[in-house]
């Protein structure tokens, strides 16, 4: 079992403690996705795996074993970095050879290895480049050569393609997929971009302030968020959340009260905030739906759709339509429709999502 | 298809390719205009070079003009300009002159075991403060071997002297301890050298290493981390990271030293040297000033310095040339 458990993993500055006891089980095979805003520890949390930092308390297991005073060479994994970090005076045969070759393993060996990793990864007529004459997304493969070339247990990634160009980016997204399915590696990932997240993991880290906020499935945290932060920190655009108060029939948000079942109990009168996904509401009346009148701002055509930025009370929202292949006839909407099954309740103070009937 | 949108002769489109140049003169500025538009935006920039060019056309070009007395009968009273011409004349008695071919041969020795021995040493130096964890041991070991750069080179002679002196020298000192004789290490020719080598290493090798500590510290710190989870070793990241890393530094720093192989530190020779030394100690400068300022043969004295000079040219403009050739590293 080449899983990775992390029980209470601390770590600290000095005084300062910027990662305060994180516990995670990553099973086998499993793609796990470490996101959240810079500085929320995930690197930091990254680089303990590999060795890179010394964890100050707790334990971390890689495939069964205690692994906080073992040397990151011996640990088994191999990281991909933000910035590639390949030797600019190696070519890229050598470069995926470097860490073989440390280990100290046969000539005739390494060049096989090396061949079959570039034939995987389409580098192979680029084998004699060096670094500099290879664009932003071979060097990536590169780099993701060099970790495969080694046949790790654990793969490592610290955001790795921040500096790719948007479109490079989506291309490479789709390639690490696909090589994390022919390849069956466990990987934990990195990242500050939800879609990264969203679209690579079988399960989403959402981390904040050195803490993990919540752990599931990309649709778990998307449906189901567990507090104000993971709802405004997955979708694009982030769920809209508007301070509200619970009435005996739903909430009132200023003046507007929509309606929905199941939260109020005898509650009424607690604040709340109101979350609304901006795809989730629609320009019709549709059953259980209740009526938002928004003042129009501003309509960003994306093709397909259009995000619509209004003014609802006193808060900015923003909202997805269909625009049907035109928009001319979004720019009058007064007023959007939003199912009651779909509305997300927090606690005003904590942010902690409410249950139905909770 | 390129024929095809040949325009024939005579046609109305050959007519229209008159208007790109029109357009071109209208909407581009002379190269006259954008020159003064660029100094009146970057005049500051001007300001700040006008004292290195002024140094440099009054030390170096200016002087340039009086070069010409390396082919004349130079006298001081008829003046650079009114000297008579006499061609190679200064040359042909150099090279017949025994004691310019022995400091030639010794400038180039005391420059091949400078560069030899010298040239590493601050790089082996930025290499270990580079391994040195401690940061105030660091700090303390670089400022303990930068020091001797800022020393004058008299105290420097005089504390070389003081070393090496037979009866208080702490080197002939420890010689005694094993129960050996003194040895009078500045009068006897066979040791000028290794000392002259080894002051010029302890002076400079410290300051020296100022810039290879600044190559180094441009290398990409991921580049340790990642041959750190690869398994590398600190000696392994030292030969395959951080060397071929500060590769061109050492490649532009060898050319500028290989620029300035005929200037052996002048004032360090002639403070250590000595009548007895001459043998491995006369170089090229020494015997410049002894002909030009101690003899007043001024003229025989330039042609001495311009063939040092050509020699230097030569041997920097090779030296560029291979390493652009081998490495796409030069100075230009």
């Amino acid at each position: 079992m080449s899983g990775v458990n992390l029980s209470g993993i601390v770590k600290a500055y000095g005084a300062v403690e910027v990662v305060h006891g994180i516990n995670l089980d990553v099973a086998e095979k499993e793609f796990v996705v470490l996101v959240g805003p810079s500085g929320c520890g995930k690197s930091t949390t990254l680089r303990m795996i590999a060795g890179l930092e010394e964890i100050t308390a707790g334990n971390l297991m890689i495939d069964g074993r205690r692994m906080n005073r073992i040397a990151p060479k011996d640990r088994d994994v191999a990281m991909v970095f933000q910035n590639y970090a390949l030797y600019p005076h190696l070519n890229v045969a050598d470069n995926m050879a470097f860490g073989l070759r440390i280990r100290k393993m046969p000539k005739a060996e390494i060049a096989t290895t090396i061949a079959d990793v570039a034939e995987i990864l389409g580098l192979t007529n680029y084998l004699e480049r060096r670094p500099a004459d290879l664009s932003g997304g071979q060097r990536q493969r590169v780099a993701m050569g060099r970790a495969i070339v080694r046949h790790p247990k654990v793969f490592l990634f610290d955001e790795p393609l921040s500096n790719l160009d948007a479109k490079l980016r989506t291309q490479m997204r789709a390639e690490i997929k696909r090589l994390h399915n022919r390849l069956g590696v466990t990987s934990i990932y990195v990242t500050h971009d939800q879609v990264e997240a969203m679209t690579l993991a079988d399960r989403i880290v959402v981390m904040n302030d050195g803490a993990i906020e919540q752990v599931g499935t990309p649709m778990e945290l998307f449906n189901h968020p567990a507090n104000t932060f993971v709802a405004g920190f997955l979708g694009s655009p982030p769920m809209n959340q508007m301070k509200g108060v619970l009435t005996e029939h739903g909430a009132k948000i200023g003046d507007t009260e929509i309606k929905f079942d199941g939260f109020a109990n005898g509650q009424a009168g607690r604040d709340v905030i109101v979350g609304i996904r901006p795809e989730h509401v629609t320009l019709a009346a549709g059953e259980q739906t209740s009526a938002l009148p928004i003042e129009l701002d501003l309509v960003e055509p994306l093709g397909s759709e259009a995000l619509l930025h209004a003014r609802f009370g006193n808060d900015n929202v923003v909202f997805k339509a269909d625009t049907k292949g035109d928009i001319q006839h979004l720019s009058g909407v007064g007023e959007v429709y939003v199912p009651a099954p779909l509305i997300k309740l927090f606690d005003a103070e904590t942010g902690h999502a409410l249950n139905a009937k909770g | 298809m390129v024929q095809g949108n040949t325009p024939a002769p005579g046609s109305a489109i050959e007519s229209v390719e008159d208007t790109p140049d029109t357009l071109h003169d209208t909407f581009t500025d002379s190269r006259g205009s954008r020159l003064y538009d660029h100094f009146k935006r970057e005049w500051q920039i001007y300001v700040m070079l006008l004292p290195t060019i002024v140094w440099f056309l009054v030390f170096l070009y200016k002087p340039m003009y009086g070069l010409q007395i390396a082919f004349k009968d130079y006298s001081i009273f008829r003046g650079v300009a009114n000297s008579p011409w006499i061609g190679l004349e200064h040359f042909e008695t150099l090279f017949s002159n025994d004691q310019f071919i022995r400091a030639v041969t010794n400038t180039i020795k005391i420059s091949a075991l400078n560069l030899l021995f010298g040239f590493p040493a601050p790089i082996i130096l930025a290499l270990m403060f580079n391994e040195i964890l401690h940061a105030t041991y660091k700090k303390t070991a670089q400022t303990i071997v930068y020091l001797p750069h800022f020393i004058s080179s008299v105290i420097i002679a005089g504390i070389v002297i003081t070393a090496f002196s037979p009866t208080a020298g702490i080197v002939n000192t420890i010689i005694g301890w094993f129960g050996l004789d003194p040895v009078y290490f500045l009068t006897q020719p066979q040791w000028f050298r290794p000392i002259f080598v080894g002051t010029g290493i302890w002076q400079e090798a410290g300051f020296g290493s100022i810039v290879f500590l600044a190559a180094i510290a441009g290398v990409n710190p991921s580049l340790y981390e990642s041959a750190v989870v690869d398994g590398a070793n600190r000696w392994q990241m030292m030969w395959k990271i951080t060397i071929p890393s500060i590769l061109p530094t050492i490649l532009i720093m060898l050319i500028i030293r290989i620029g300035n192989i005929m200037e052996v530190s002048f004032e360090l020779v002639i403070l250590l040297y000595h009548p007895a030394t001459y043998e491995t100690a006369d170089v090229v400068n020494t015997w410049v000033y002894r002909q030009g300022l101690q003899s007043g043969q001024y003229d025989l004295a330039a042609a001495a310095g311009l063939f040092n000079a050509v020699v230097a040219f030569v041997l920097v403009m090779t030296a560029n040339t291979l390493s652009r050739r081998f490495s796409q590293t030069s100075l230009w």
